[in-house]
């Protein structure tokens, strides 16, 4: 049985597919660490790649979002970084600033910081990368500017965020599910369920998939391309407030270099920087992917100055079989249905 | 290709960023009397000669659609790889063509996906970006290598006998010339401009594209190990962590030039103007002492205005025929524009 | 639309420039720490105040707590010293080395009397700083020294040898008498300082008997990045079951490898010692998870570098061994020489803390009293 046919058989779509393999990789490796590490299949385990995740997870699907659209923000590390600083410098001024208030205003920074990037992007016309290459350098030196040489100490923090890392919110035997995890878990559910039933989201893949025909259409592109930014940065300030309470000291430097991470969590996923293809849920297995072979490697007494020589690796091999799997569905489909193949630079994939 | 007429000339990127250019020239005179000194004029360029250097191939790639996000990787290697086989007795001319060698192929490798499986230069070079920084770490880890022959040394730090200058900034400017011939004086420039434009048409139109961004890669891929070995020269230890970042000052430097990100157009002139800007600006900035962050984020600023303004304007001058002129007059104007200005604003 | 997307954002765009610039930066004087010892043979020079002496500090890199305390102390000199010259710190925003050979060669344009320099890498800086000498200018080394040949002078904050015993007598007073395994958690895999404090500490584990139960198993790396550091601490810590103690000296592997044993629950079978601020570990010096750390003034080495620095500048020492001169409040000092030749003053010995005397380092400021009050 070919892929085409197993494809048309069980009508799945083929970022499910890309996804069911990712997973796939995923528990081949964790047997394979399994084997080689003693009690690696504890809950601690878990709670390790889940707390080192959580936060890359989180900012990773607002990334999807943009990404989806043929876009991408560089800028979300320094967001982070920004966020942690500011929320964190105003819980030491202000220790009886509610929690849901602190959030609320790590969300809302983070909100006005993407719209931002979105109107510059969508109503400014400017590339995304160009964009966002430049938000990352000014959104790092307003961090700069407003640090004034100081760092956020944990002596200055109210006692619940620096406890809430510990706060566990279900326990199932030997697995204890934190709130920063739980946290990370429902805003891949709501995000998943949003794009799949939500038609303005779902309109995001007809963007990045085809711009020019999502125009005639009549798809207001340039306000979806603003929502997702937006989005994007929201959800960057809600991983900002989880850097602050897992981290706790927080200096200039808090999360440079996040961005890259995020990105490539994203592209492991099945998220195509060409736009038009992948799901939130891509992203949260390339996340855990990355997050599984680096607990991994630590675990292993692996010489670890291999680990990024691995990710890039892996990064690679993600991006060929993603290119390759798609380029032989698309040919075998369209020999099936007499669909033409497209000679210009590589689509989505075949509009199932 | 676009000929750039006199008539043009005044409308162009360029045109506006020698303006800039003399803009900041005046600006860092006012704010320090030591910026015109020779010494220092020097040290505008040679003190990022290698970003320079890879920018020149960078102008290319982008012209070509493409982009190369690993560059700076790649260095790290070179300059690593060629540190260990110094250390380990090989005689400095052997290691460094070795080291020039291991740069082709770390380009050709990256050209390889690109241009002949057509994987998005985007993620591959970001995987490079990863994965030749961690080979970097895999072969020194944390030692550096430092005693190098001083006759090696003293061709990165000090000026050839007679000259004011280093022997690196002669280096670069004989490279610029290379490559501004190339570019804009042979076949291979055309093809790059070409494919850059249109990669279909270019193929229908006879142009072996996959050769052409094959090439591009693995030139880019020299030109980091050529960077390298100025770096070992000039700064005079090298370590896995050489030119962490570096990738994101050549792309900004390329595309202050004027150069579009959608490929297809730029010029050498208007990045070699556009490195003169802004490292003149980072310069001054730095003699009147503002830190590097703040310099950093004013980069940022320009970058986006660069690409913003140009485009408000753009917007401002359309909605302003439309009220004044007729349909067909805002149509043609809009054509004249097209040629002098980056392509389709239909893409966000 | 459009319009009112502008008008919305543009609102947005003030407020995020207010909360940005509103500054309101925490104070953190870190408290005094002890005075040098000193027998002196022969004349001690004073510093001439009024004069007119520029130096600027230059560090690894901008926007580190610990170069940014460096520089209050600096200030203070300056301002004590009543120096005309203008006193300023510059600095890459990452720790780069070519960024800072770039600033080196800018300020010898510029021809400031005193360049105090945190180097990135002792060797790569040395020529530029040649140069600068060459111009008569004073080069003073401090945290970070570049190689002798680059500097007239190191301050050197605590003698780099007594590292290794300060870290071994923490780890054997954490672990008692029955030692255990401890790990070390440092920064980057080339950093100068860490790998000379490890020697020290390797060697004199091997060296001296009573630390014979202390069993070092691993030295792992955290970059000098917090979320690295946090999950190598936990790496460690899942390798090794019954670790004891996790040694880093470095103050951002140490506040993280903390935060990271407090969020685990793991304080009481895993302590956290090594190279830490005050500020920056009181909370976990009085919760129990960092019993014990050491570190010096680096306000006290701003202090010093200035100080030296402008004697130095205005003629009142020439920077040869055996001289002598008085640094303000902190008494008198006099140059060395090390093994190979360089010249160093030494600033004085490590500040052990604990939760006894944290108060007095880093007291609780006053939002987190007044919480605490009103529980």
């Amino acid at each position: 049985m070919n892929i085409s046919s197993f494809i048309r058989r069980s009508n799945m779509r083929i970022e499910q597919l890309r996804e069911l393999a990712l997973l796939f990789i995923i528990i081949l490796i964790v047997l394979f660490f399994g084997s080689q590490i003693p009690r690696y299949f504890t809950g601690t385990t878990f709670e390790r790649v889940g707390v080192n995740v959580s936060i890359i997870v989180v900012v990773a699907v607002g990334m999807t979002l943009v990404v989806l659209t043929r876009n991408i923000d560089l800028s979300v590390g320094s967001t982070v970084g920004l966020i942690a600083f500011v929320v964190g410098q105003q819980l030491s001024d202000h220790h009886n600033l509610s929690p849901v208030l602190a959030v609320l205003l790590a969300i809302g920074i983070g909100t006005l910081l993407g719209m931002l990037n979105g109107l510059i992007v969508a109503f400014g016309k400017v590339p995304a990368i160009v964009t966002t290459l430049g938000t990352l350098a000014i959104y790092r030196g307003l961090l700069f500017a407003y640090a004034n040489s100081t760092s956020i100490h944990t002596q200055n923090l109210p006692g619940w965020i620096i406890d809430l890392p510990r706060v566990k919110v279900l326990t199932i035997g030997d697995l204890n599910i934190t709130f920063l995890v739980a946290t990370a878990i429902v805003i891949v559910v709501i995000f998943q369920l949003a794009l799949i039933y939500l038609p303005s989201a779902r309109r995001l893949y007809a963007i990045g998939s085809d711009p020019e025909t999502a125009l005639t259409s009549g798809i207001p592109q340039r306000r979806l391309v603003f929502f997702a930014f937006t989005i994007c940065g929201a959800l960057a300030g809600l991983g900002g407030f989880m850097y602050l309470a897992q981290i706790g000291t927080i200096t200039t430097v808090a999360a440079q270099g996040l961005e890259l991470e995020v990105v490539a969590a994203v592209v492991l996923g099945g998220v195509s920087t060409l736009g038009g293809t992948g799901r939130v849920i891509g992203a949260l297995l390339g996340a855990v992917l990355v997050g599984i072979i680096e607990q991994g490697l630590v675990r292993m007494q692996f010489n670890e100055f291999w680990k990024q020589a691995i990710e890039g690796l892996a990064i690679l091999i993600a991006v060929v079989s993603d290119s390759a799997l798609r380029t032989r569905l698309r040919i075998s489909l369209s020999h099936n249905q007499a669909m033409p193949i497209s000679t210009e630079t590589e689509k989505a994939g075949p509009t199932l | 290709m676009k000929a750039i007429t006199r008539a043009n000339w005044l409308k162009s990127w360029e045109f506006l960023l020698f303006v800039v250019f003399v803009g900041v020239i005046i600006l860092n005179v006012s704010l320090s009397p030591f910026f015109l000194g020779l010494d220092n004029l020097v040290n505008v360029l040679q003190l990022s000669v290698e970003t320079i250097m890879i920018g020149l191939i960078m102008t290319l790639i982008i012209i070509n659609g493409e982009i190369d996000l690993s560059v700076a990787a790649v260095m790290g290697l070179c300059a690593t790889a060629f540190g260990l086989l110094y250390q380990n007795g090989t005689p400095l001319p052997l290691a460094a063509l070795l080291t020039l060698g291991l740069g082709l192929l770390c380009g050709a490798f990256n050209g390889l996906w690109i241009a002949y499986m057509g994987l998005p230069s985007l993620v591959v070079t970001l995987a490079g970006l990863v994965g030749y920084r961690g080979l970097a770490y895999v072969l020194l880890e944390d030692k550096s290598v430092t005693n190098f022959p001083d006759e090696f040394s003293a061709l990165g730090q000090h000026n050839l006998p007679g000259l004011p200058i280093p022997a690196t900034l002669i280096l670069f400017a004989f490279l610029f010339i290379i490559f501004f011939i190339v570019l804009h004086y042979s076949a291979f420039g055309r093809y790059v401009y070409v494919v850059g434009n249109n990669k279909t048409a270019a193929r229908f139109a006879g142009v072996n594209v996959r050769r052409v961004k094959m090439i591009l890669f693995t030139v880019s891929g020299f030109m980091s190990a050529l960077a390298a070995l100025v770096y070992a020269a000039r700064v005079g230890t090298v370590r896995p962590n050489v030119a962490n970042g570096l990738e994101l000052d050549i792309i900004t430097i390329v595309l202050l030039g004027g150069v579009s990100i959608f490929g297809g157009s730029g010029t050498l002139i208007g990045v070699g103007l556009s490195m003169l800007t802004v490292l003149s600006f980072r310069n001054g900035m730095t003699l009147a002492n503002i830190s590097g962050s703040v310099q950093t984020s004013v980069i940022g600023v320009l970058l986006i205005l660069s690409v913003l303004l140009p485009n408000l304007f753009q917007e401002v001058q359309t909605r302003w025929r439309q009220r004044h002129y007729s349909e067909q007059q805002v149509q043609a104007g809009k054509e004249r524009d097209v040629e002098t200005k980056q392509p389709s604003d239909v893409t966000p | 639309m459009t319009s009112r997307i502008f008008r919305f954002a543009s609102a947005g765009l003030v407020l995020v420039t207010l909360v940005a610039l509103s500054v309101a930066s925490p104070s953190g004087t870190l408290a005094q720490s002890g005075t040098p010892a000193a027998t002196m043979s022969g004349p001690i020079a004073t510093a001439q105040p009024g004069q007119n002496v520029s130096l600027t500090l230059l560090p690894k890199q901008l926007g580190n707590a610990v170069f940014d305390e460096a520089s209050s102390g600096a200030q203070e000199a300056a301002t004590e010293l009543k120096s005309t010259g203008k006193y300023q710190m510059v600095g890459t925003d990452k720790a780069d080395v070519p960024g800072q050979i770039g600033f080196i060669k800018n300020l010898t344009t510029q021809g400031v009397n005193v360049i105090a320099i945190s180097a990135n890498d002792a060797d790569a800086v040395v020529p530029a700083l040649k140069d600068a000498r060459a111009k008569n200018i004073k080069v003073v080394g401090w945290d970070s020294p570049p190689s002798k040949d680059g500097r007239d002078i190191f301050i050197s904050q605590v003698d780099f040898s007594f590292a290794g015993p300060v870290m071994a007598d923490m780890a054997l007073h954490i672990l008692g008498a029955d030692g255990g395994k401890f790990a070390i958690l440092s920064a980057t895999a080339d950093a100068a300082n860490q790998n000379i404090w490890i020697k020290s500490l390797k060697d004199i584990l091997k060296a001296d008997p009573k630390y014979a139960k202390l069993n070092l198993v691993d030295t792992v790396y955290g970059n000098d990045d917090a979320a690295k550091s946090y999950t190598e601490a936990q790496g460690l810590v899942d390798k090794y079951p019954d670790l004891k103690l996790i040694m880093a000296p470095t103050t951002v592997g140490i506040a993280a490898a903390a935060k990271a044993m407090q969020d685990g629950n793991m304080c009481d079978k895993v302590k956290v010692s090594g190279l830490g601020l005050s500020n920056e570990m009181a909370s976990y010096a009085r919760n129990g998870c960092a019993p014990e750390f050491a570190l010096w003034s680096f306000k006290d080495l701003g202090y010093l570098t200035y100080y030296t620095g402008y004697l130095l500048a205005t003629g009142a020492i020439k920077g040869v061994a055996g001289e002598n001169f008085t640094a303000g409040r902190l008494g008198n000092y006099t140059i060395q020489k090390d093994k190979d030749g360089g010249l160093f003053v030494l600033l004085g010995p490590f500040t052990v803390f604990n939760k006894d005397n944290i108060d007095k380092y880093a007291p609780l400021p006053a939002a987190t009293m007044a919480a605490t009050a009103a529980k």
